[in-house]
């Protein structure tokens, strides 16, 4: 099909300034239908503004933003129907239970009998794997894994065919934090979803990401994990030399191997 | 409402799940077309079965009439998007065809749209229905009417408790840090509402007068304008402008700003680190507030005599000599002092109910607008309600 080389998103050209510090020097990205695209760098590299200026929250000084065949302006409504997006805090509206979290977007965008709505939102709450008793709680009733659950529920409320995801697993133990990577790659083989991801979690980074894109020097430097991490920046030296950084990836080697033999 | 299919019927669903060619469809909507073979209908699927088309899809699926047919055939060869929301619609029509006992089958499903189905009948397993989580809870009016009044009740004996608790902290064991807070807060409640306090005292001067010498003027009597309004101002007004205008500026500022600390765990920080919150939130604001509006009602009487001599001079043919000997004559320090003895008790209500409310916001940013709000009326009830009961005292004693 040809729609399969369309990039989902393409950036050219983006250049982000604060004053006299320059976040972004002309940076070009696309991301791929269908991928996982992790986007890794040090504080003050511009991870968030530059998922900002995706999302239109943030006005760049130069450069283009295509997502999906829409062009994104600041303060102008992007594609809302075709992205969801999961922010790090989960943003869930502090006066709704979850379930009416879950409803609000469709309750939005569609003219939707009450019934209709309300199975909509449940059956999005089951997908994230909450259920009927965390569904009528509110977020500050719930964990902070629940919360990032409830807040992918609300992302994903619209069958959107891309999703951010800001930090997803920052602020969880491991345990929970392993539990949604294997809900997010199951989502991406489940729903079509291509998703960008903002993370620091090198666990997350090689079990589930199909490619990294690092921004080092105020660029962009996006392959593959196994290209990525011969690449002769010190950055990404350093960052994929951290003793955490190779556990992380003997055990994605270990977890693949087994996978093949089990095969 | 939700429905809990079982998992055998699913199972079922699978096997029949087959791959098979169908024929010419009849066209009935952009979405389905119906076809009848015998005793048999099938149902050729078409188009986009996305979240955007739902109505329309709902509406189409609505218009089949299965009748005394035993099986149903959805064909879905033909379909060009799917996702969850147009798997979970066809998936439901089906279980109502099930429920009458009519079969239902899914044919030709290309694998990329299939899995939308699969998905949906998983979840459906894992469904369990709740009783009443969607019903309507029934209202008993009695009961929650006496629960409201069990619940107001305790709340209020809590908040008297909580101010005799803060109160308590900043007698028993004044802290150090309390005392450069307590200047802070003098300076935002009190210096800089100065100008507007002063602002609306000297308008209220201006109505006074005005509004007192178009009644005296009927007798000759203009000069008595300035016994009215130095009595209504020192004795009243000026005290009740400034304690209204605090309560609307500093009272919701102290509820925001401490609702805000305690949804952001900041009062949570100060507790673990040692620090009572008590002293270091609540003292300093209430002893603030207590020092400035006696000033600020300083500046509110002084304001409000403007206006008066004000007017007087410009419209009465009163000039600023009269209205001074007039005054000193008419006005005993007594006057002066029932109104400021009246602002540290308005003060203390508004700073008390102000950060009270405050430490109650849990949870959400609604809440916190909800009693932030309620800071601002109840401290201006509370301030009335008081400045009638000191006027009757004082008529009583003679004040």
């Amino acid at each position: 099909m040809e729609t399969r080389q369309e990039p989902v998103i393409s950036i050219r050209g983006l250049v982000n300034r604060f004053g006299r510090q320059v976040v972004h020097d002309h940076l070009d990205l696309d991301v791929r239908r269908d991928e996982i695209l992790g986007v890794v760098g040090g504080s003050g590299a511009g991870k968030s503004v530059l998922l900002r200026s995706i999302l239109g929250l943030h006005g760049p000084n130069e450069g283009t933003i295509n997502v999906l065949g829409h062009d994104i302006r600041h303060h102008e409504p992007g594609p809302h129907r075709k992205w969801g997006v999961l922010f790090q805090g989960g943003a869930l509206l502090s006066g709704l239970t979850v379930q009416e979290n879950v409803e609000l977007p469709i309750a939005l965008h569609s003219n939707l009998p009450v019934e209709t709505r309300r199975e909509l939102a449940v059956l999005k709450i089951f997908m994230v794997g909450l259920d009927l008793n965390a569904a009528s709680k509110y977020p500050n009733e719930l964990s902070g894994g629940m919360r990032k659950r409830a807040s992918l529920a609300r992302a994903l409320a619209l069958e959107p065919k891309l999703l951010f995801l800001d930090e997803p697993t920052a602020g969880l133990d491991p345990i929970s934090a392993t539990e949604f990577d294997e809900l997010v790659s199951y989502l991406h083989a489940n729903l079509d979803l291509t998703i960008v991801m903002i993370t620091h979690d090198v666990d997350t980074l090689f079990s589930i990401c199909d490619r990294v894109a690092v921004l080092v020097n105020k660029g962009i430097i996006v392959d593959t994990l196994e290209e990525i991490v011969k690449h002769p920046d010190p950055w990404i030296q350093e960052y994929f030399g951290d003793p955490r950084a190779v556990r992380a990836r003997t055990a994605a080697r270990h977890r693949l191997s087994s996978r093949r033999e089990a095969e | 409402m939700l429905r809990r299919p079982t998992t055998d019927r699913n199972a079922d669903l699978f096997a029949r799940l087959s791959h098979n060619t169908g024929e010419k469809p009849r066209d009935m909507s952009a979405y389905l077309a119906v076809e009848e073979l015998d005793g048999v209908m099938e149902i050729n699927l078409a188009g986009d079965w996305v979240f955007a088309n739902l109505n329309e899809l709902q509406q189409s699926l609505d218009e089949i009439e299965p009748g005394d047919r035993r099986l149903v055939r959805f064909q879905c060869g033909g379909l060009k998007d799917f996702d969850l929301a147009g798997a979970w619609i066809l998936y439901e029509r089906s279980m109502d065809f099930e429920e009458v006992g009519i079969e239902t089958a899914f044919e030709n499903f290309r694998a990329t749209h299939f899995k939308f189905l699969q998905h949906i009948i998983d979840l459906a397993a894992q469904k369990e229905y709740i009783p009443g989580f969607f019903d309507p809870k029934p209202h008993h009016y009695w009961r929650s009417g006496i629960r409201a009044i069990g619940a107001n009740t305790i709340e209020a004996v809590d908040s008297v408790g909580f101010i005799a608790r803060a109160v308590l902290d900043g007698i028993k064991r004044p802290s150090r840090l309390v005392i450069g807070e307590t200047i802070r807060q003098v300076h935002a409640t009190g210096a800089a509402a100065i100008p507007i306090v002063s602002t609306i005292c000297f308008l209220m001067g201006i109505v006074l007068a005005y509004q007192s010498a178009r009644q005296l003027e009927q007798f000759g009597a203009n000069i008595f304008m300035v016994d009215l309004v130095a009595n209504a101002i020192l004795r009243e007004l000026g005290v009740l402008l400034a304690a209204i205008m605090v309560a609307g500026r500093s009272g919701s500022a102290f509820a925001a700003a401490l609702g805000t600390m305690k949804l952001t765990e900041e009062v949570d920080a100060l507790r673990v680190m040692g620090l009572n919150p008590n002293q270091v939130l609540i003292i300093p604001r209430v002893l603030g507030l207590v020092i400035a509006l006696p000033m600020l009602t300083v500046f509110a009487n002084a304001a409000g005599l403007l206006g008066g001599a004000f007017i007087g001079a410009a419209v009465l043919d009163i000039n600023g000599f009269a209205f001074t000997e007039r005054l000193a004559t008419t006005i005993s320090v007594n006057d002066v002092l029932v109104g400021l003895s009246k602002a540290p008790v308005f003060a203390f209500l508004i700073a008390v109910t102000g950060t009270l409310r405050g430490m109650q916001v849990k949870g959400s940013a609604e809440e916190l607008g909800r009693l932030t709000t309620v800071a601002v009326v109840q401290s201006i009830f509370l301030i009335i309600v008081a400045d009638a009961i000191f006027t009757v005292v004082y008529s009583r004693i003679g004040f």
